[in-house]
């Protein structure tokens, strides 16, 4: 008969769901990254207004 | 009768200002032409040769490797990078962000001559070139394979980019009334393109699905249709920043001067998408690295080549866009773009040649014609270009404006 480990990450796709976990909260920072004041330092090239 | 001889005497009109626009326009030696007529020459006496002796006398094709560097990278690269054009017409007509709409005719333009001259490079590599109506006419067709797709997909598509790049030559030929209408429908076909790019994209991927055995399994995955749609969507979107650099300092006469000083802006706001589209690709290829234990491949050659894909032309790229936007630094900008155009150039020629059927104890290499009839197809599609921007008003304000 077969065994099925409910501790096997692998079986379980947990390593899927943790990285799912992990871009989702990732994907939060990365807009925060972006919209985070004080981004911007004048006198540099190709710096915007 | 007034109205016979008015007509003739427009279109003698027409067939003028034609010819008038046909004719080059000087500089005539510059470092450009002197470059790539040489190899439109050269590229052309090649393909002479192709036709009259077949594929067997210009390429290294064999029965072993059917596909080489012309569908590798004219095809299979060419359509990834030209994936700007549905990406700038969704956010621009769908999602209504008029910051972009100054680039929409320039992207579109090149999009549908990317289509034209890397799709239309498929008729090169085809052994019987007449046989490509075959899908279009469903003679001798799988209806369930994805070829059949991917070619419906193409002509559609192209057909689409003419529709929502007609107006331009409507304006250019002076037809008010016939701009007005074909500017009417240029949504439905904005919808339909962005439609058919996302099916024929990951259907370019489908077709590997079907070579498991075939691909080295760091870069054989399942999910190989969501990788190439994700990809395109970044790769076109740093070509768009790549060729809008160019443009701007080769062709900064034909564009018009609010449309030069909101490229920054552009090519910044640009590059956000972009990097949320390496994101969610780098995502996906951890995914697939995870699902399919690829770590235990990454100890030989193979491993450090697709490390270096993975990790050198994506996410470093990928880094490098996000870094830029959030200090608006468009230098950093522009050379994260050419890194992750690199990457998925890499990425397909991988799928395609490079580590395709790596087991061959003699494996393909394209031979200097393949190579010099791609440059052909390159330069003669920035010829075409070039003609087009400096005709008709595609970076300029519209006469009826």
């Amino acid at each position: 008969m077969e065994t099925y480990y409910y501790v096997n990450i692998f079986e379980t796709k947990g390593l899927e769901y943790l990285l799912l976990m992990a871009f989702l909260v990732l994907l939060v920072l990365l807009f925060r990254y972006f919209n985070a004041p004080g981004s911007t330092k004048p006198g540099r090239k190709g710096w915007g207004p | 009768m007034p109205e016979k001889p008015q007509l003739s005497r427009e279109a003698i009109r027409f067939v003028r200002f034609i010819v008038s626009e046909m004719k080059p326009k000087p500089p005539y030696f510059t470092a450009f032409n002197l470059i790539t007529v040489p190899i439109v020459l050269l590229g052309m006496g090649i393909l002479v040769l192709r036709f009259a002796k077949g594929l067997g006398a210009v390429t290294n094709l064999s029965q072993d490797f059917p596909w080489g560097f012309w569908i590798g990278f004219d095809v299979i690269t060419g359509v990834a990078l030209a994936g700007g054009a549905y990406c700038i017409t969704f956010i621009v007509y769908v999602m209504r962000v008029e910051k972009y709409h100054s680039i929409v005719n320039v992207t579109v333009l090149n999009g549908f001559l990317a289509y034209v001259f890397y799709a239309g490079a498929l008729t090169l590599d085809l052994g019987r070139p007449w046989n490509i109506i075959n899908p279009i006419i469903g003679n001798s067709f799988g209806f369930n394979s994805v070829l059949f797709l991917v070619a419906w997909h193409f002509m559609l598509y192209m057909a689409a980019e003419f529709l929502e790049f007609s107006p331009v030559i409507a304006d250019w030929l002076g037809w008010r009334r016939v701009k007005k209408w074909l500017s009417a429908i240029t949504l439905g076909a904005v919808i339909f393109g962005i439609t058919l790019s996302t099916l024929h994209q990951s259907g370019l991927g489908a077709l590997f699905l079907m070579a498991k055995p075939k691909i080295h399994p760091l870069w054989y995955s399942e999910f190989i249709p969501i990788l190439f749609f994700t990809s395109s969507i970044f790769a076109g979107l740093c070509m768009v920043i790549v060729e809008g650099t160019l443009t701007h300092r080769v062709l900064k006469d034909h564009i018009d001067p609010d449309h030069h000083a909101s490229h920054d802006e552009i090519i910044i706001g640009l590059a956000k998408f972009a990097s949320i589209a390496v994101f969610v690709y780098y995502f996906f290829k951890l995914l697939t690295f995870l699902h399919g234990k690829q770590w235990t491949m990454l100890g030989d050659f193979w491993g450090f080549w697709y490390a270096l894909e993975v990790g050198g032309l994506v996410l470093i790229p990928g880094a490098m866009l996000a870094f830029g936007v959030r200090h608006r630094n468009v230098e950093i900008i522009r050379m994260g773009s050419v890194l992750a155009i690199l990457g998925v150039i890499l990425n397909r020629l991988n799928l395609s040649v490079i580590a395709f059927k790596w087991y061959a104890p003699v494996h393909y290499y394209p031979s200097w014609q393949e190579i010099v009839v791609t440059l052909m197809v390159i330069s003669v599609e920035i010829w075409v270009f070039r003609w087009v921007v400096s005709r008709m008003p595609v970076m300029r304000k519209s006469r009826f404006q």
